[in-house]
């Protein structure tokens, strides 16, 4: 390259965006995702009926079909449930408390699992061995049991319950993190820096962890769809959120004695608000994985 | 008769999406039967897009334009269907890449890669694969063939296994060669010897050979035509005495007076980079070592001892003591090695890959603790147990692609050093960074910019600056020229020189690269096999080795059949 020719630069997420939107499930998986965000953000002012106000439920109205118009004159597009509950709004609050919760702990671990497995990868020796077998013995043990044997030992609250799922969690970045620190480590950039010498800590947090973050943003997209569907299965088993908090795993669980009764749409919608939600944020990490994996790239 | 290879109006044009890169750009040669042509230019001047275009292995974004026009022995191979390209690729034209690792297969044995290459083109026994196979490898003097055509590639050298895919180039008596930077990644004295042994198989097997490379001093000494590239065109072209004697372009003139090789040392080499850049500017710089007093001993070093040894997990060691497992070997990297640097003064280290110099200099520069020994500059030890001591030496690496965190912007990388150790405020940070940026011909206004958009001169500019910005005393630089063009090298040389005489800073200058320490060094120290085995002030190592291997190093560098010292314009 000839001197002095900076190279045309397209800011490094304008070219990101411009190779996302090539692939148009993607694009779609996304739209689906930020709809859902907004919908959870913005519920209150979205749906006909404040499903937590016990005073607006019409208990005659109970189990109705889709489509049915209540006494009040209110359309129930996607029925009723077993209070008279509107489902639609039953269902975007529930959306609202399992982003929070799947957000939140993918959050907490994602931090954690950077923080600690950059840090081991920096550190090395009989520390890095210690939390690297601690994480292996973790690993080794399904997420699920691990999340429901903690939710079963703190009890009910959206507390615990983003502990047990960040406990059930954070083993995975710790992995990821510390794979891609070890190689980042080795780097002249970081030889570099330890040379002036700058200390462990800023090395860590300013040259490695920035630079371990594209494998980590990955795992998290599809930690968050985990986390979600983690939490799910706990309030469906009754160990997760409290009966105030009804998240989609608790709606299913509600409906679901209806489910042979033909009464189906209780427990079929929240399921199938539970399944696009899955399914578009792990459509929407397919698509962020292939494109920061540089052996995929172009 | 014709050409063996005719290329008429050559275009390979990358179609991107930030617009079309002409990387080869109309070009025009021929190459007759037997000859030995050299394809010179820096990098991105398309030379390796042109030998790829010649055997058909571009790929998409990358086209081959219409109206280019390839031919070869009388056939047009633009436009050939791919069936019939592949009948010729690696039986007529084959090629030899710079990297043996990633062209030998390494889960392979070298028996079968060369039976793999005879039955692409021809069917052939097992008995006669070998006998073909031993042929091949006794023909590019690897000994005891016999045996090693049944082992693998990881344990072959560097050096031996690019004879194995010159031996596998060499395979069907192709016509054209093309050999991309063949010996580029390996020591001088294996170079010398592949150089030697290539010219003497093409010679004895009338084959044509197109030898690219950035060296002027390698292709000189084997081609008989030579062909400089620039920005995907043709600048000059002729026979290699008449080009390198006199040169008509100003692009090759300034390629051969930016060789260190041509020109006295010690003295500022000419250099277009440089002038591009722009005036160095020293004014408003600080720095400890301006106007202190001569110390003969500033930097030294008393029996430094490295030895690398794997740990062992707790795992390992239960299967050590079961005798399962083999114990790690410890390796020697550097054994009692003991030097003096002088303030001002620039040492050079020399030796070949695995001589443990970088090892030597992370030593000094307090990044890699020794095992034993004690290294002190000014008087003062450079570590505190394992940990570095102050800031009087830093570092310049070799890859300034890989030295420069991709994610922080050249201010922030230049900048971080001097505010944690108290050379600038935070606020101050803005003029001090300018300043040092300034004085190394980097432009302050490009400094929120992120490293990727900069040149490999411009980055390692903005590395000596940020070496520069923490005002040492001594600066360790790891071979900060070789992984960059003449010009560019040129550049940086002259930085490192002037730097030295404005701020009284010494140096220790590591490299493979004889003819750069020849021009740059007041005194040398030659490194093998971990030991220091000989030292003495440039003019003697130079002009009167002691040692045997410090003269078999000097006599490796590629030289032309003639002498390029006397050639008139300099």
């Amino acid at each position: 390259m000839s001197e002095a020719r900076p190279l045309q630069s397209v800011s490094p997420l304008a070219a990101f965006w411009r190779d996302f939107r090539r692939n148009r499930v993607a694009v779609v998986a996304l739209a689906v995702v930020v709809a859902i965000i907004l919908l959870a953000v913005f519920a209150p002012f979205v749906v006909p009926q404040d499903p937590y106000d016990l005073k607006s439920l019409v208990l005659r109205d109970a189990r109705r079909p889709p489509g049915y118009v209540g006494r009040d004159g209110m359309l129930h597009l996607l029925g009723t449930d077993s209070q008279g509950r509107d489902l639609l709004s039953a269902i975007v609050y529930g959306l609202r408390i399992s982003l929070e919760m799947g957000l939140m702990a993918g959050a907490i671990a994602f931090a954690i699992g950077a923080v600690v497995g950059c840090s081991a990868a920096y550190l090395g020796g009989r520390i890095e061995a210690l939390i690297m077998r601690i994480v292996d013995v973790q690993l080794s043990f399904p997420a699920i049991l691990l999340a429901f044997v903690v939710a079963a030992i703190l009890g009910q609250g959206k507390g615990q319950l983003i502990l047990a799922l960040v406990f059930a969690q954070y083993a995975y970045f710790v992995r990821t993190a510390h794979g891609a620190a070890a190689a980042e480590r080795q780097k002249d950039y970081v030889q570099a820096a330890l040379s002036v010498p700058m200390g462990g800590w800023f090395v860590i947090t300013r040259h490695i962890l920035p630079n371990s973050l594209p494998p980590l943003i990955v795992v998290a997209t599809v930690q968050v769809a985990s986390a979600i569907s983690l939490e799910a299965t706990l309030s469906f088993l009754g160990v997760g959120l409290p009966a105030t908090e009804p998240s989609l795993g608790m709606l299913i669980a509600n409906g679901f004695q209806y489910l042979m009764s033909g009464r189906y749409w209780i427990a079929i919608y929240p399921g199938v608000a539970l399944i696009v939600l899955i399914m578009a944020i792990n459509l929407t990490g397919d698509q962020i994985r292939d494109q920061l994996n540089p052996r995929l790239r172009k | 008769m014709t050409h063996l290879l005719n290329v008429r109006d050559l275009r390979t044009w990358f179609h991107t999406d930030r617009g079309i890169v002409r990387s080869v750009d109309g070009i025009s040669f021929t190459l007759e039967r037997g000859e030995v042509m050299g394809l010179v230019g820096e990098s991105g001047s398309g030379k390796s897009i042109t030998g790829f275009s010649l055997i058909g292995l571009i790929d998409r974004p990358g086209r081959i334009e219409d109206g280019s026009s390839i031919r070869f022995d009388g056939r047009e191979l633009v436009g050939m269907e791919e069936r019939q390209l592949r009948r010729i690729r690696g039986k007529d034209i084959s090629m030899v890449f710079q990297d043996p690792m990633m062209t030998l297969n390494p889960v392979v044995k070298i028996i079968d890669q060369i039976g793999m290459a005879i039955r692409a083109h021809e069917p052939a026994s097992d008995a006669e694969v070998r006998r073909r196979a031993v042929e091949a490898l006794a023909r590019v003097r690897i000994v005891d063939p016999a045996h090693k055509v049944d082992q693998y590639p990881h344990e072959f050298s560097g050096g031996m296994r690019q004879r194995v895919a010159i031996a596998i180039a060499l395979l069907h008596r192709p016509r054209l060669v093309i050999a991309d930077e063949p010996t580029t990644a390996l020591d001088v004295s294996v170079q010398a010897e592949i150089l030697k042994e290539v010219k003497s198989l093409v010679a004895e097997m009338g084959t044509s050979l197109i030898w690219i490379s950035h060296d002027l001093a390698t292709v000189s000494s084997i081609a008989d035509s030579i062909a400089v590239m620039r920005r995907g065109k043709i600048v000059e072209a002729g026979p290699v005495r008449r080009v390198l004697e006199t040169p008509e372009h100003p692009y090759t003139q300034g390629l051969l007076d930016a060789l260190p090789s041509r020109s006295r040392p010690g003295e500022l080499l000419a250099s277009n980079a440089t002038e591009a850049a722009g005036k160095m500017d020293f004014s408003g710089l600080g720095g400890a070592a301006i106007g202190a007093p001569p110390d003969p001993a500033f930097v030294e070093a008393r029996g430094v001892d490295k030895i690398f040894l794997a740990q062992a997990g707790a795992l390992r060691r239960f299967a050590i003591r079961c005798g399962l497992a083999r114990p790690p070997v410890p390796v020697r990297a550097v054994s009692s090695a003991s030097l003096t640097i002088a303030r001002g003064e620039i040492l050079g280290l020399v030796g070949e890959s695995g001589s443990g110099k970088s090892t030597l200099g992370r030593i000094l520069c307090g990044i890699t603790p020794p095992t034993d020994g004690r290294v002190t500059v000014g008087g003062a030890p450079v570590m505190d147990g394992n940990r570095k001591h102050g800031t009087k030496v830093q570092m310049i690496f070799q890859d300034p692609f890989a030295s420069l965190d991709p994610r922080r912007t050249i201010f922030q990388s230049v900048a971080e050093g001097p505010v944690v150790h108290g050379f600038c405020t935070r606020g101050e940070a803005r003029a001090y960074v300018d300043r040092w940026l300034r004085a190394v011909a980097f432009d302050p206004a490009l400094a929120d910019r992120y490293p990727h958009q900069f040149s490999g001169g411009q980055r390692q500019r903005i590395a000596i600056a940020r070496a520069l910005a923490m005002q040492p005393e001594v600066i360790i630089c790891d071979e900060p020229v070789a992984s960059l063009d003449v010009s560019i090298q040129a550049q940086v040389i002259n930085l490192l020189m002037e730097l030295r005489r404005h701020l009284n800073l010494t140096l220790l200058f590591i490299s493979h690269d004889l003819s750069v320490v020849h021009h740059l060094c007041d005194r040398v120290i030659v490194m093998r096999h971990g030991e220091i085995i000989e030292e003495g002030s440039a003019a003697q190592i130079f002009g009167a080795p002691k040692e045997a291997y410090t003269r078999m190093l000097l006599e490796a560098i590629p030289r032309p059949g003639f002498d390029i010292a006397r050639v008139p314009g300099i």
